[in-house]
């Protein structure tokens, strides 16, 4: 339902008649996005979901203030992105506005000894990562990829990535932080709520880091963080990454005395848990992740040629997996993972290497040879530092949810999961791509190691109804089989579509049980009284004693 | 093709934003990392690669309109520059959103449905053939006084194109004049089509107006045959991506076709050009969109999308992808290179990956603002190289970068390749 007149007007003297709109091909441009068929209930199959009444594109911190005043004033709900990448990022139901936040695109400053950036909502990994590096530092990457805000991901989404072992998570590198609550007060969380500076997260100000990220972020639905400072890490590197290659096959030629891509390998599965405990007790490694089994271990091997070699195309798939030489490496490479070793001095890094050589030795381990060729080495490096390919995950057919993943310390990976996951996507295999193990993750999940796990890749064709409907039946087969071990849902980008696309109060019922989410409803009552969050910030109905809830 | 054809490339976008940036390997800066002009002038998505896919989507089923107020300024302020087309082809090797937008503009203009804007142009082009308000009488009026052979009569191997642009600015002139003298000295049999040489219709094209391109195209063909040429050469980038690219793709005509950098740089090569001069100047080299990652050569394809592994996409035979590998980028720098006391540097978006200059595609012609930021966003990239000149080898980022810096009051200078060259010989 279009926005009563008097309510249009009143926004648009906030932001300007150039920074809003109600042209119906805007709006369904907002409405459009990855997943939205597996989600027919809302889109009917197609890749619409529900578009906004309009759209704003806020210039600062005082008009995101006045908007969300305003949605107050009306009883408005309003949904809020930065790079709008996900199922997530259209609003959740009708009837709400959306705040658009590329305008609000600064990085503010660059803190080089106290090894901090503060930046707004719109500014890229890529960005600030080019920006850091010539001062010597380096910011983390989401596993979404350098093209993903820096804030959104440290904030209002789940963010973590292939760097974590030495960046750790980015929930831990949040420092002070700017948030237009839903009521439309700013609060300035620590250091800076003390007019003190970007500095410090917990005080001398107030703290309120856990509940303005929530246990997953907010996306989108729970006010605005409009700055954060985040904390960076050291870069030894040049200060331009120099960049060779012809598009799309890029590369990036680091000193080899400091930088090396490896690609360590195990006879077995418990090897590869035990390497990772050795991992993390020897505190190597600056990048640590399973990233290329993404395309599956049968077809990770040929994959990597193809998009390392600017004269190549998927259409050479079948014809590389004939040849010997690929099907070796394909078996060398069926328990690896990537590991990028930075030493902070040429010394540091004969260390780690050493200490790599010692690792693979006691597990029966080696490196894949592949990743000593100069052009992989480059590729690779490239690739892991800047994670500027990840929308290679659509490479294969167009589209990809996660489906059997798993959570926990390194024994995971040899519990027989990575089998199970195998087997589940082997029964699909034709209506979605027949790849193998597709289990992609990072080697840890935090700073300096202690948890691990992975995303079952699954690659699906949106175009085809056949196919959709099979990541769906895969993903909830999943689910049931996981359900049975006790364990939770396997699936969490497709949970996460159709969770933010259900009516708030139906999934608050639904997910009633979680404890969390329990807590978040009690925060949701403080500080959204009207309940004008676009539903995306997740809370659960309070149980009842006599088994309802409410 | 037309725009259904393209369903299911639009279902397979992962609305990613790769389009709106440059490939995120080459991220030096804050400053210049942004690829779509259009985006970044206008915010909405919808003025993004991937927000045109989404428009073509609901268009084709019907949720919206091509008579929805507003959706040709959506559609037509972007300048077709293709930067989006590179960024998404990074990963993606089943995806083509500049010919999905492309096809829109044709959907639109089909459908009537063009900005109030194109009326006078389109009107005067029916009339005078060609894109400059300008009389066809007046076509070769740079040429008075140039010996050259006139190619409706006589015969000659290579015909010289200028196009509608150099044609009819006269400030201009003296980069197909000093072509002419050039390919002269050099003992090349070149001659012009003079008031009958037609515009080449890339523009048109572009602009959505597909049937008034292959007019001129056949014509165009038509006149080359005639005269006996074997070679085109042009000094428009524009008409350069027109011949290269699309007259053997609409018309199946392929033809020899040069640019007058590539030219030049075989007769450098030769040494049949010869510098005499040094030229102490610390330039920077902008790539023009139709010469450079537009400008690749067409590769007929004819064969099928199939799956393998159950679902993976792949193209039977192999496809030419149109990436921006194959454009011409070396040819300019390399007759820059060769000049005594040029000093070239770089601007961080170059090559495949180049800022656009802001003309493209109509957009000088309908919305000159947006064109004008456009350029000062490239002349801020010019200067932060520290260049004293910025040099192209296409008269319409030559001219919208002139009259951006006369609208800014700014003194950057502004070169055609040639221009160097004539100056150092
Ligand atoms: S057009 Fe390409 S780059 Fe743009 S969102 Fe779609 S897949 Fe990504
Ligand atoms: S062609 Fe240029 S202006 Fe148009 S969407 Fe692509 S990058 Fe943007």
């Amino acid at each position: 339902m279009p926005l009563e007149r008097e309510v249009y007007k009143e926004l648009e003297s906030v932001v300007g008649p150039e920074h809003i709109t109600e042209e119906p091909a805007t709006l369904f441009s907002y409405a459009y996005q990855w997943m939205a068929e597996l989600v027919p209930d809302v889109s009917g199959g197609g890749k619409f979901f529900d578009r906004p009444e309009a759209v704003l594109v806020p210039g600062g911190v005082e008009e995101v203030q006045a908007i969300v005043r305003l949605c107050n004033r009306y009883g408005l709900k309003f949904h809020v992105y930065s790079t709008g990448w996900g199922p997530w990022a259209a609003p959740p139901s009708g009837g709400q506005i959306l705040l658009d936040l590329r305008r609000m695109n600064r990085i503010l400053e660059i803190d080089e000894q106290n090894m901090f950036a503060v930046v707004e909502p719109y500014v890229v990994a890529a960005q600030l990562q080019a920006e850091a590096m010539k001062r010597g530092l380096n910011v983390h990457i989401s596993g979404a990829g350098a093209g993903t805000s820096v804030l959104a991901n440290a904030c209002c989404f789940q963010g973590g990535g292939p760097d974590c072992i030495y960046f750790d998570s980015p929930q831990n590198s949040i420092l002070s932080i700017e948030w237009v609550m839903p009521t439309g007060d700013i609060l300035r969380t620590g250091s800076l709520g003390s007019g003190l500076g970007w500095f410090c997260a917990e005080g001398p100000g107030p703290s309120t880091q856990g509940i303005i990220r929530g246990a997953l972020g907010g996306s989108g639905g729970w006010g605005v963080v409009t700055k954060i400072a985040i904390r960076l890490v050291h870069w030894p590197g040049p200060p331009v990454m120099p960049i060779e290659g012809t598009v799309p096959a890029y590369r990036t030629k680091l000193p080899a005395d400091q930088f090396r891509a490896t690609f360590p390998a195990f006879p077995s599965w418990q090897s590869f848990a035990d390497a990772i405990y050795h991992i993390y007790d020897s505190e190597i490694g600056y990048i640590a992740h399973r990233q290329y089994v993404m395309w599956g271990d049968e077809l990770q091997a040929a994959f990597l040629k193809i998009v390392s070699d600017p004269d190549r195309q998927l259409c050479d798939l079948e014809e590389l997996l004939h040849m010997p030489e690929i099907q070796k490496l394909t078996d060398e490479m069926r328990r690896c993972f990537q590991l990028i070793l930075v030493g902070m001095t040429p010394r540091d890094l004969e260390y780690q290497l050493k200490v790599l050589d010692r690792i693979l030795e006691q597990t029966g381990g080696w490196n894949v040879a592949l990743v000593n060729e100069p052009a992989m080495q480059q590729y690779v490096l490239l690739y892991m530092m800047r994670l500027c390919f990840k929308n290679l995950n659509f490479t294969a057919t167009g589209g990809f949810i996660d489906t059997y993943n798993s959570v926990a310390s390194p024994d995971i990976w040899a519990s027989g999961e990575i089998e199970a996951g195998k087997k589940l996507l082997k029964k699909y295999a034709g209506r979605i791509a027949d790849a193998g193990d597709q289990a992609m993750g990072p080697i840890a999940g935090q700073g300096g190691g202690g948890v691990t796990g992975w995303e079952d890749f699954l690659f699906y064709d949106p175009h085809d109804p056949d196919s959709v409907q099979a990541a769906i039946e895969v993903s909830d087969e999943g689910d049931r089989l996981k359900a049975q071990q006790g364990r939770p849902p396997g699936g969490m980008l497709l949970g996460l579509a159709r969770t933010t696309h259900t009516e708030e109060k139906v999934r608050a019922q639904k997910l009633v049980h979680a404890r969390e989410y329990q807590w978040q409803r009690k925060l949701k009552q403080i500080f959204d009284p009207n309940g004008i969050g676009s539903g995306n910030y997740l809370w659960a109905a309070e149980p009842s004693t006599n088994g309802e809830s409410t | 093709m037309g725009l259904e054809d393209f369903k299911a490339m639009v279902h397979r976008c992962s609305r990613c934003s790769y389009c709106k940036w440059i490939p995120f390997a080459h991220v030096k800066s804050w400053r210049f990392a942004k690829g779509c002009p259009s985006i970044e002038y206008h915010s909405f998505q919808s003025y993004s690669a991937s927000g045109r896919l989404c428009i073509s989507l609901a268009l084709l089923e019907e949720r919206i309109s091509c008579f929805d107020e507003g959706l040709p300024d959506i559609v037509f302020k972007c300048m077709l520059d293709g930067c989006c087309d590179v960024a998404c082809k990074v990963c993606r090797y089943d995806l083509e959103p500049l010919e999905v937008m492309r096809n829109l503009r044709f959907r639109l203009i089909d459908n009537g449905c063009f900005p109030i804007q194109d009326i006078p142009l389109i009107d005067n082009l029916r009339k005078e053939d060609n894109m400059m308000m300008a009389r066809k009488a007046d076509r070769a009026n740079w040429a008075a006084g140039l010996s050259l052979k006139d190619l409706t009569t006589e015969k000659a191997d290579v015909v010289l194109h200028v196009g509608c642009r150099l044609s009819f600015d006269e400030e201009l002139w003296r980069i197909p004049q000093t072509a002419v003298t050039l390919l002269l000295d050099a003992g090349v049999d070149v001659g012009i089509l003079g008031r009958d040489e037609n515009c080449c219709g890339g523009r048109l094209y572009d602009m959505g107006y597909r049937g008034e391109f292959l007019k001129y195209a056949e014509n165009n063909i038509d006149a080359w045959r005639n005269a006996g040429a074997t070679t085109v050469v042009t000094t428009c980038s524009d008409c350069y991506h027109a011949f290269k690219r699309l007259y053997p793709e609409e018309l199946h005509a392929p033809m020899n076709v040069l640019h007058i950098t590539e030219f030049l740089e075989q007769l450098i090569a030769k040494g049949k050009i010869a510098f005499k001069k040094s030229l102490p100047l610390k330039i920077t080299y902008h790539d023009p969109c139709h010469l450079g990652r537009r400008g690749e050569p067409y590769i007929p394809w004819e064969g099928r999308q199939k799956k393998i592994r159950g679902q993976i996409l792949v193209y039977e035979p192999r496809k030419p992808r149109n990436n921006g590998a194959c454009g011409v980028y070396d040819a300019p720098r390399n007759v820059l290179r060769s000049i005594p006391g040029i000093q070239l540097f770089e601007m961080e978006r170059n090559r495949e990956f180049a800022w656009c200059c802001g003309a493209g595609a109509g957009v000088r012609e309908r919305y000159p603002e947006f064109s004008f930021w456009t350029a000062g966003e490239r002349i801020e990239e010019a200067y932060a190289t520290g260049a004293e000149a910025l040099v192209s080898a296409c008269p319409h980022c030559e001219r919208n970068f002139l009259d951006a810096l006369d609208q800014r009051g700014d003194s950057l200078k502004v070169f055609d390749v040639l221009d160097l060259v004539r100056e150092a010989r």
